[in-house]
C-alpha cells in the first residue's frame, strides 16, 4: 500500500494500455456528450474532425480509470480536491491506444488534517504513436503512513 | 432557436437550468467503467471512508455537467469545440439522490488572434444540489463562430 510519504517529488509513473472502440465513445457520448461528431458517423464525416471522435469527457474518464488500475488502487487514496488545468490537445479517435506519464509535482499536508496529504500531479495521456492528446494537472488526496504521521509532525 | 454567435455572448452573462437527479445505479454503473475505487462502489468501504457513504465518481459528475450544457446551451450555439477548463473543483461529495442545478457566468469573450472567423468565451460554471450547496466548480472554455 502506498501512502503520502511515498509519492515524492519527482516520482514518475508510467502505466495504462486502454484502446478505445467506436462503440465505447458513441455509448459515453449518447450519455454524456451526444454532440453530432461523437454520436453520428455521417456527421461526424462532414465535421471539420473528419471522424467520430471522442468526447474530452470521456477522454478524462479513461484517464481516471488507467489511473485508478495504475497506482489508485495501490495507494490509500482518498479522493481529489480539483483539477488546476485540463487540456485537451488532439482529437481521441476510434481504434487508438492509449497510455498515460504521471509525473509528481508538489505535495503538501493541510493543517486541519493531520492524518492526509495532498500530492499535485501532471498526467499526459499519450496515444500508440507517442502523439499527446490530453495533459492535465491534478491533486489527489492520500493518507499518511500510520507510523510517519507523529515523526513527521516532530519535524514540522 | 436560432444559433447565438460570439458576438450575441457578453461578460456578466448568466445561465441557470436544471435539474438533474442523479441515482445510485447510474454512480456505480459509471464507477465500474471508468473509477472503480471503494468509496464509489461498495456501500460498506464507503460507509467507512471519509466520505460516509457512496458518492459519485467526480469525472461522473463532470459528465453529468457536459450532459447538461450540451442539452440546454452547446446545441444552440455556433460552437467550435473546446481546448479544456481550468480550476476544476470537487467542493463536495454528489451522493445517490442529489438533484444537481447549473448556473454558468461568462467571465471573458475575446476574439482569436490567429483566427478572426473564431471568439473564446471562458465562463464560471458551479453545480449545486437540492440544498443550494455548491458541489462542483469549474471555469470552460469555449470556442464559437463569429457571426458570418
Amino acid at each position: 500500500m502506498k501512502y503520502w510519504e511515498d509519492f515524492e517529488v519527482g516520482t514518475q509513473l508510467e502505466f495504462g494500455k486502454k484502446t478505445v472502440t467506436e462503440e465505447e465513445i458513441i455509448r459515453y457520448a449518447e450519455k454524456f456528450d451526444p454532440q453530432p461528431f461523437h454520436i453520428d458517423k455521417e456527421a461526424a464525416a462532414e465535421h471539420y474532425y473528419r471522424g467520430i471522435i471522442a468526447s474530452g469527457w470521456h477522454t478524462a474518464a479513461m484517464c481516471m480509470r488507467m489511473m485508478v488500475d495504475g497506482y489508485l488502487l495501490d495507494a490509500a487514496s482518498n479522493g481529489s480536491p480539483g483539477v488546476e488545468e485540463l487540456r485537451w490537445k488532439q482529437p481521441v479517435r476510434p481504434g487508438e491506444t492509449l497510455h498515460v506519464k504521471a509525473e509528481v509535482l508538489d505535495r503538501s499536508l493541510p493543517k486541519s488534517r493531520p492524518e492526509l496529504g495532498f500530492v499535485k500531479f501532471s498526467h499526459k495521456v499519450f496515444n500508440q504513436d507517442g502523439d499527446l492528446k490530453m495533459t492535465m494537472v491534478s491533486s489527489g488526496m492520500f493518507s499518511r503512513r500510520p507510523s510517519d504521521i507523529k515523526t513527521l509532525e516532530a519535524n514540522q | 432557436m436560432s444559433k447565438l454567435y460570439f458576438e450575441d455572448i457578453k461578460i456578466g452573462d448568466k445561465t441557470e437550468f436544471g435539474s438533474k437527479l442523479v441515482t445510485k445505479e447510474e454512480i456505480l454503473e459509471f464507477a465500474e467503467e471508468f473509477d472503480p475505487q471503494p468509496f464509489h462502489l461498495d456501500e460498506e468501504a464507503a460507509t467507512n471512508s471519509i466520505y460516509g457513504g457512496i458518492i459519485a465518481s467526480g469525472w461522473h459528475t463532470g459528465g453529468m455537467l457536459m450532459r447538461m450544457m450540451v442539452d440546454n446551451m452547446v446545441n444552440h450555439r455556433a460552437g467550435l469545440g473546446s481546448p479544456g477548463f481550468d480550476d476544476l473543483r470537487w467542493i463536495r461529495p454528489v451522493r445517490p439522490g442529489d438533484r444537481l442545478r447549473f448556473e454558468s457566468t461568462v467571465i471573458e469573450a475575446r476574439k482569436s488572434k490567429s483566427r478572426p472567423d473564431m471568439g473564446i468565451i471562458r465562463a464560471q460554471v458551479y453545480l449545486y444540489n437540492q440544498n443550494d450547496e455548491k458541489v462542483f466548480a469549474v471555469k470552460t472554455i469555449g470556442m464559437m463562430k463569429t457571426r458570418p
